[in-house]
C-alpha cells in the first residue's frame, strides 16, 4: 500500500491516509482538506479556494492529526503517508465555534440591511457550527460608518469583513489587476483600494463573487431584493466566445443579477464586467417589442402586426429567388436557430448565399477554420494550458476574452511553461508572458513568416545562396512587422525547445486574412518537427463557432460539408447589392451597417437591396435601413445551445418571455419557412437539436446534460461537451496583403476590436457598462503620447482619410509605437468609417481637439 | 375502573333527568335580566366601541423611532416568514435619514384578504418595525382596499401604545364620503363585564 | 517629494536584487523626509519607482507600527505595549495616566506637536511589564511616578 507511483511520467506518488478512521489513497501533496472532502467529510472554510494560493488565515478548517497536540489548518497542510486525521472531534468542533465567535466579535451584525443576507457563508456557518450566543460585550471596532463605493459597480462595507483576503488574492492571481490590498493588520486589516479611492480596474466584480460575506457588494444590485425572491435560469454569457456559465436572476420580470458559481462551468466563479453587469440589455427600454414595417418606399418604420409583416415579406421576398436572395445570421443566435436559418435559406429560398457575422470575408473564415483545426473537434483551453508553450497571437485576449485570459494567467503562474504573446497593443496578460512581441497591426503574416524562416534556418544554412535569399526575405518580414531578429529568434528558440505547443489564434487573422496561410504553415512545420501542436481559435461572438459548424457559410453546410455550389458571402452579397442585383436580404441578429469595415460601402449596398428584412432585439444601424424589422429574443428569453470557441456545446435556458410582441428567433424563422412550405421544421428547439444530432456526426454524442451542479474535484473541464471531429475538405486561399502604405501625414496605424466593457454594439444598451466606459476613447502608446505632447484624458481629434472624430485619449505603456486603437463598439464614433473595403489597416493622425 | 365508570354514568343520568345544565344556563341569563347596573352587550357602533388589549392581533402597523425615523429596514424577513405570502416588500436605498439605516422600504404592503393574523411577521422583524395593531374594522367594498400599503400603515394608531385596552370606549358612527367610520372617544371608557 | 534624496534612493535600490524589496527602506526615507509621516503622494511615488501598485505600498506601510500613514505625528512617538503581559501588569492604567499627563487621547498628538501617543502590540519586553517605547528607547517597569519623571526628561 502507498508510495506507489501510478504514472511514471507524472511522478505522482499515492499515499494512504486515514480520515476519521476511513482509509483513503490520494496523491502525495494533496491538501488534507481536499482529501477529506473527497472522502465525503465536510470541512468549513472561508479563505480556501482551490484556484487561489492558500493562506490558512480563517482557521475554520482546523483538524486534528493524531499524535500532534495542536490542531492543523487542513487547507495548507498536505497529507503524509500513514497519518490519521480526525475532522469531527469535540476539540475541532469547539475550535470552529470559537473561531466563529471571534469573527462575530467585530462583525457588524447588520444582516437585515446587508445585501448578502440569506446567502451569506458566515450566516450559514454560524447557523451550523457556531455559538448561537456571543460573549463579547466590548464595543465593536468599526472601520467606517457608511458604505463606500469602490467603483461604479462595487460598494463596500469593511465592518463585515472576515479577513479571508479572497478578494485581494483573486484580484492579483486571477484577474491580474492587483488593485486591492490588505491594509492594516490583525482585526484592523481591511481589504480595500489605495486610500479607499475609486478603483481604476476591470470592474469584473470577481472580488464581489468570492466575498463570503457582505463586504464587497454589487452596486447595481444594492438594496433591490433578497436572494430568495430571485428566480434564476442557467445560461451562458453571450458577450464573447469563452462561454462562461452563469446564472441570471430576475425579480418581478426585471433581471437584476448575473452571477457565476464556484466550481460550475469552465469559468468557475469568474466572469468579466460584460457578463456580470451587462444583463441590463434584457430589460432595456430600447428593446424592439413589435414588428416594424416601412409602408412607403422612403417612409418611416411603423409598428405593425406579425400578420402584416409576414404578408409583406411573402409579397416581396421571392420564394425561388435563387442567387438574388441572401441571408446573414448573427453569431449570437442559438445553434438551433442558426441551423434552421441556413435550412430556410438553402431549402426554402433555394439560395446558397448564407453567411454569419458581419465583418469577416467568407473565404477568410474557411481558411481560418482549416488553419485552426476547428473541423477536427473541440480543443479544451485546459488541455492547451498543459502544453510547454502557449503562443497567443492575433487577439487582444485580455479585452476580448477576459475569462480565457484569467485561465491562462492562473494556470501559467502555477507551472513552468512559456507564455508568448504577439500583438501590437499592450495588455494585462503581458505580465504573465515570458516573451512579448510587439508588431504592427495586420503584420501577423510577416511575424509568422519570419519565425518559419528562422526555424527552418538549419535546413537552409547548407546552401549559402539560400541563406542570402532567406536573409533578404527575413529582413523584409522583420521590417513589415516592426520587429528585430532577436525577437523572432527568441520566439523560434522557445518553439523549437518545446515538446508541446498550443497556439491561440485570434480574430486579427480574420480581419487581415493574409496571415492565415502563415499560421497554417507554422502549425504544419511544428508538427513536422515532431511537436504536439494544438490550435485554439479565440473568437469574440458567443456562438461564432456554432454558426460555422451549423453551416451558416456560403461554402459549406452543417458539419463543414462542402456545399454543391458555393454562394456569396457577406462581401459578395454586399457587392451584388451595390450592383443593384440583390432582390432580398434577410439579416437576423447581425449588424453589418455598424461593423462591416467600410461604412459607406455597406450602407450604400444595404439601401440598394430591393427588400431588406432585419430581425434583431434593438433597432440597430442595419435595422434602420430595413423594410421590415422583426423583434427577436435575447439570450435570456430562449432555450438553446451555444458552442464556444473551444468547441464546447453548452445550453442556455429561458428566464423570461420576450418583451411585448417579440418572439423567439427560432419561432420567427420557422414561421417564415412555414409560410412558403407547410412542412418546414422541425417545430421546436429540442426537435431541431435532434435533427442536428442525427445529421451531424460532430454533434452526435455531445453531452448536453445540463449540469449546474458543482463539477467534481474542482475540475472545470467537461470534455464530454466538446464537439467531435469530422472530415472536411476546406481550402486555405492565398490572400494578398492589402497595402497600407507609409504616410507621413498619418503617422498612426489604426487597430480595432472589442473594448473590455463591450461586445459589438449590443452592450451599448447597458447603462452600467456605459458608465464604466466614461466615454469613447482612442488608445496610443506612452512614447507616442510623450512625443506628440498629448496627455491621457485629453480630447483629441482622430482623423483619417475622409473621416475624423473627437475622442478621449488613453495612454498605454508597452503598446507598439505608431499604433492607435479605437474600439468598434462606439455608436457615436463608428470606427468602420475609417476603413476602406479591400484596403489594409487604415492610417490616422491624432491632434489636440 | 369499571366501578368508577358506572358511577359516572349514574351521575350523568341524574344530571340529565334534573335538567341541571339547562337550569344553570337559565340562572346566568336570568341574572343579567335582574341586575340592571351592568350591561353585557356593547352598543357598537352607534354608541360604543371595544378597545382590545395590547396583545390583540389586528391590522399591521409600521412603527417609527421616537425621532420619527422608520424602523423598517426592508429586510423582507416578514414576507419570508409569512405563511400565506401576503406581505410584499421591495427595498430601496435612501440616504435622507428616512429610516434607521440607508435601506428602507420602497414598497411594503399586506394583502389582508390573505392575512391570517398569525403574527409571524412580528416575530420575524429584527427591528420591531412591524406589529399587529388594534385596528379591527377592516371591512370594505372592494378587494383593492384590503391591500394596505406603507403610507397607511405608518400612520399613528388611533389607540396609543400606552393604553392597555380591554375596555369599551364611547363612540359614535360617522358617515363620510368614503364610507362609515366609528370614532371612539378614548377618554371615556368603561370596563366590560364578562 | 523624493527629489531631494535621489542619490540616497538610488543607493538604496542598489542594495536589493529585487526592486520590490526596497519598499521598506524607501518608506522609511519618505517618512523621514515628510517629517514623521507618510503622505499619499510619497507612496504613489514609491509605487512608480518600484513598479508596484500603490495599494501594495500602502499595505506594507499600514502593516508596521513604525510608519504613520497619512497622519502627522509629534516629535516623539510613544508606544504603550498593550499585549498580554503588560495588560496584566496594568498597561491600561499606564495608558490612562499618559492620556491625562499629555492631555490627549490614544492615537492623538499633543497640541505642542511634541508627543504622539499610540498603543503597540507586544514589544518583546514582557519580563519588565508594563513598558512603553518612546522613539527608539524602552522604558520599563512603569508606574505613574516614573512616567512623570520620564516625560519631564523630554521637556
Amino acid at each position: 500500500m502507498g508510495l506507489q507511483p501510478i504514472n511514471p511520467y507524472k511522478r505522482y506518488i499515492m499515499v494512504t491516509v486515514k480520515i476519521n478512521g476511513k482509509e483513503i489513497t490520494v496523491e502525495d501533496n494533496t491538501l488534507i482538506l481536499d482529501a477529506a472532502r473527497d472522502a465525503g467529510y465536510e470541512i468549513p472554510t472561508f479563505c480556501y479556494q482551490a484556484d487561489l494560493m492558500g493562506i490558512g488565515s480563517c482557521r475554520m478548517c482546523l483538524v486534528e492529526i493524531e499524535g500532534q497536540k495542536k490542531l492543523q489548518p487542513s487547507c495548507v497542510t498536505p497529507v503524509l503517508h500513514g497519518i490519521s486525521i480526525l475532522t469531527e472531534t469535540p476539540t475541532v468542533m469547539s475550535a470552529r465555534a470559537s473561531m466563529l465567535e471571534f469573527l462575530l466579535a467585530n462583525h457588524a451584525m447588520d444582516c437585515p440591511v446587508c445585501d448578502k443576507g440569506g446567502e451569506c457563508e458566515l450566516q450559514d456557518m454560524v447557523y451550523k457550527y457556531g455559538p448561537h450566543k456571543g460573549r463579547h460585550a466590548e464595543p465593536k471596532f468599526k472601520f467606517h460608518e457608511k458604505d463606500y463605493a469602490l467603483s461604479p459597480v462595487i460598494i463596500k462595507n469593511s465592518n463585515r469583513c472576515v479577513q479571508c483576503m479572497k478578494c485581494v488574492r483573486v484580484c492579483r492571481e486571477v484577474v491580474g489587476r492587483n488593485v486591492l490590498g490588505a491594509l492594516g493588520r490583525g482585526d484592523h486589516q481591511e481589504p480595500t483600494s489605495f486610500f479607499r479611492s475609486f478603483l481604476d480596474c476591470d470592474a469584473d466584480g470577481n472580488c464581489i463573487e468570492v466575498c463570503p460575506v457582505g463586504c464587497f457588494m454589487r452596486l447595481p444590485y444594492r438594496y433591490k431584493t433578497r436572494p430568495w425572491d430571485l428566480k434564476g435560469a442557467d445560461t451562458i454569457c453571450p458577450y464573447c466566445a469563452t462561454g462562461c456559465r452563469m446564472v441570471i436572476e430576475h425579480r418581478d420580470g426585471e433581471v437584476i443579477r448575473a452571477r457565476a458559481q464556484l466550481g460550475v462551468g469552465m469559468n468557475s466563479e469568474t466572469l468579466c464586467a460584460r457578463g456580470r453587469f451587462g444583463y441590463e440589455i434584457i430589460n432595456s427600454e430600447a428593446r424592439l417589442t413589435t414588428p416594424l414595417v416601412r409602408r412607403q418606399r422612403h417612409g418611416t418604420l411603423e409598428p405593425a402586426t406579425w400578420e402584416e409583416a409576414f404578408r409583406i415579406i411573402k409579397e416581396r421576398m421571392p420564394s425561388l429567388g435563387g442567387n438574388t436572395v441572401g441571408g446573414i445570421a448573427g453569431a449570437r443566435l442559438a445553434t438551433e436557430e442558426l441551423y434552421l436559418f441556413q435550412k430556410l435559406m438553402r431549402e426554402v429560398f433555394k439560395t446558397p448565399n448564407v453567411d454569419s457575422g458581419s465583418r469577416w470575408d467568407a473565404a477568410a473564415v474557411e481558411g481560418f477554420i482549416a488553419a485552426t483545426d476547428m473541423a477536427e473537434g473541440g480543443v479544451s483551453v485546459f488541455d492547451c494550458m498543459e502544453a510547454d508553450t502557449v503562443f497567443v497571437i492575433g487577439s487582444q485576449v485580455s479585452e476580448e476574452n477576459p475569462v480565457t485570459e484569467y485561465i491562462i494567467r492562473r494556470i501559467s503562474a502555477g507551472r513552468r511553461m512559456n507564455v508568448i504573446i504577439a500583438g501590437p497593443r499592450a495588455m494585462k496578460l503581458d505580465s504573465s508572458a515570458n516573451l512579448l512581441l510587439r508588431h504592427y497591426p495586420a503584420a501577423e503574416a510577416a511575424l509568422l513568416s519570419a519565425v518559419i524562416l528562422d526555424i527552418n534556418a538549419a535546413k537552409l544554412a547548407a546552401s549559402a545562396d539560400l541563406t542570402a535569399a532567406k536573409d533578404a526575405k527575413l529582413d523584409g518580414h522583420l521590417k513589415a512587422a516592426g520587429l528585430t531578429i532577436d525577437d523572432v529568434r527568441a520566439l523560434a528558440t522557445k518553439l523549437r525547445n518545446s515538446e508541446s505547443i498550443a497556439i491561440m489564434a485570434g480574430t486579427e487573422f480574420l480581419r487581415y486574412p493574409h496571415g492565415i496561410e502563415s499560421l497554417n504553415l507554422l502549425k504544419e512545420l511544428l508538427r513536422s518537427l515532431g511537436k504536439k501542436v494544438r490550435v485554439m481559435p479565440l473568437l469574440d461572438r458567443s456562438n461564432q463557432r456554432g454558426a460555422w459548424e451549423m453551416g451558416v457559410h456560403p461554402a459549406f453546410g452543417p458539419g463543414y460539408v462542402k456545399a454543391p455550389a458555393p454562394g456569396l458571402g457577406i462581401s459578395g452579397m454586399l457587392d451584388a447589392a451595390a450592383d443593384n442585383s440583390m432582390d432580398a436580404l434577410y439579416i437576423a441578429g447581425a449588424d453589418p451597417a455598424a461593423l462591416y469595415p467600410d461604412e459607406a460601402h455597406v450602407k450604400e449596398a444595404l439601401s440598394k437591396v430591393r427588400f431588406l428584412v432585419v430581425q434583431d432585439i434593438f433597432l440597430t444601424e442595419t435595422a434602420r435601413l430595413a423594410d421590415v424589422v422583426l423583434p427577436g429574443a435575447s439570450f435570456a428569453e430562449k432555450d438553446g445551445m451555444l458552442t464556444n470557441q473551444e468547441g464546447r456545446a453548452q445550453i442556455i435556458r429561458k428566464l423570461l418571455p420576450p418583451p411585448g410582441k417579440a418572439k423567439v428567433d427560432l419561432d420567427i424563422i420557422r414561421a417564415l419557412g412555414e409560410m412558403y412550405d407547410r412542412s418546414f421544421g422541425p417545430k421546436n428547439a429540442a426537435l431541431v437539436l435532434d435533427e442536428i444530432r442525427r445529421a451531424q456526426p460532430m454533434y452526435a454524442d455531445v453531452s448536453l446534460a445540463f449540469n449546474n451542479k458543482r463539477n467534481v474535484d474542482n475540475k472545470l473541464d467537461n470534455k464530454a461537451a466538446l464537439v467531435k471531429g469530422t472530415k472536411a475538405a476546406l481550402t486555405i486561399r492565398k490572400f494578398e496583403q492589402a497595402a497600407s502604405g507609409q504616410d507621413a501625414q498619418y503617422p498612426f496605424m489604426l487597430a480595432t476590436g472589442n473594448h473590455l466593457f463591450h461586445s459589438g454594439r449590443l452592450t451599448n444598451y447597458s447603462k452600467t457598462l456605459n458608465d464604466l466606459m466614461k466615454g469613447m476613447t482612442v488608445e496610443i502608446s506612452e512614447e507616442d503620447a510623450l512625443a506628440s505632447g498629448l496627455a491621457a484624458g485629453e480630447r483629441v481629434l482622430v482623423s483619417g482619410a475622409g473621416f475624423s472624430v473627437t475622442l478621449m485619449l488613453t495612454v498605454k505603456k508597452g503598446t507598439k509605437r505608431g499604433v492607435a486603437f479605437i474600439a468598434e463598439n462606439f455608436d457615436a464614433a463608428p470606427v468602420n468609417r475609417f476603413f476602406r473595403k479591400g484596403k489594409g489597416a487604415p492610417r490616422v493622425k491624432i491632434t489636440k481637439a | 375502573m369499571n366501578e368508577g365508570k358506572g358511577r359516572f354514568d349514574i351521575m350523568e343520568l341524574i344530571k340529565k333527568v334534573l335538567f341541571t345544565d339547562f337550569v344553570k344556563g337559565l340562572v346566568i341569563t336570568f341574572g343579567y335580566n335582574v341586575s340592571m347596573d351592568s350591561v353585557i352587550t356593547v352598543k357598537y357602533p352607534d354608541e360604543e366601541k371595544w378597545i382590545p388589549y395590547r396583545r390583540f392581533r389586528g391590522l399591521h402597523t409600521l412603527n417609527r423611532t421616537a425621532d420619527g425615523r422608520e424602523l423598517c429596514v426592508a429586510c423582507e424577513l416578514c414576507s419570508k416568514a409569512c405563511p400565506t405570502r401576503c406581505i410584499t416588500v421591495i427595498p430601496m436605498e435612501d440616504n435622507t435619514g428616512r429610516g434607521i439605516s440607508d435601506r428602507v422600504a420602497k414598497v411594503w404592503k399586506v394583502d389582508l384578504v390573505r392575512c391570517l393574523f398569525c403574527g409571524y411577521c412580528e416575530d420575524a422583524c429584527p427591528t420591531r418595525a412591524v406589529r399587529l395593531g388594534r385596528e379591527y374594522e377592516l371591512a370594505c367594498f372592494d378587494r383593492n382596499c384590503a391591500v394596505k400599503n406603507r403610507e397607511e400603515l405608518l400612520r399613528p394608531q388611533p389607540v396609543p401604545e400606552e393604553m392597555s385596552g380591554g375596555v369599551v370606549a364611547k363612540a359614535r358612527l360617522r358617515t363620510t364620503p368614503d364610507g362609515i367610520e366609528v370614532v371612539a372617544d378614548l377618554s371615556e371608557t368603561r370596563k366590560r363585564r364578562v | 517629494m523624493l527629489e531631494n534624496v535621489k542619490e540616497e534612493i538610488q543607493a538604496t535600490l542598489k542594495k536589493y536584487p529585487v526592486k520590490k524589496s526596497a519598499v521598506m527602506d524607501l518608506l522609511r526615507i519618505a517618512q523621514r523626509e515628510a517629517g514623521g509621516h507618510l503622505t499619499r503622494e510619497a507612496m504613489d511615488e514609491i509605487a512608480v519607482l518600484l513598479e508596484m501598485q500603490p495599494v501594495e505600498v500602502n499595505a506594507a506601510a499600514k502593516f508596521y507600527t513604525m510608519y504613520s500613514v497619512a497622519r502627522p505625528v509629534g516629535r516623539h512617538r510613544i508606544w504603550v505595549c498593550r499585549n498580554i503581559s503588560c495588560s496584566l501588569m496594568g498597561s491600561d492604567h499606564i495608558m490612562k495616566h499618559l492620556e491625562q499627563a499629555l492631555g490627549v487621547k490614544k492615537g492623538e498628538t499633543t497640541s505642542d506637536k511634541k508627543f504622539t501617543l499610540d498603543v503597540a502590540e507586544c514589544l518583546g519586553s514582557c519580563g519588565t511589564a508594563p513598558m512603553m517605547q518612546i522613539d527608539d528607547e524602552f522604558y520599563e517597569n512603569l508606574d505613574a511616578k516614573k512616567i512623570d519623571g520620564i516625560l519631564k526628561g523630554f521637556k
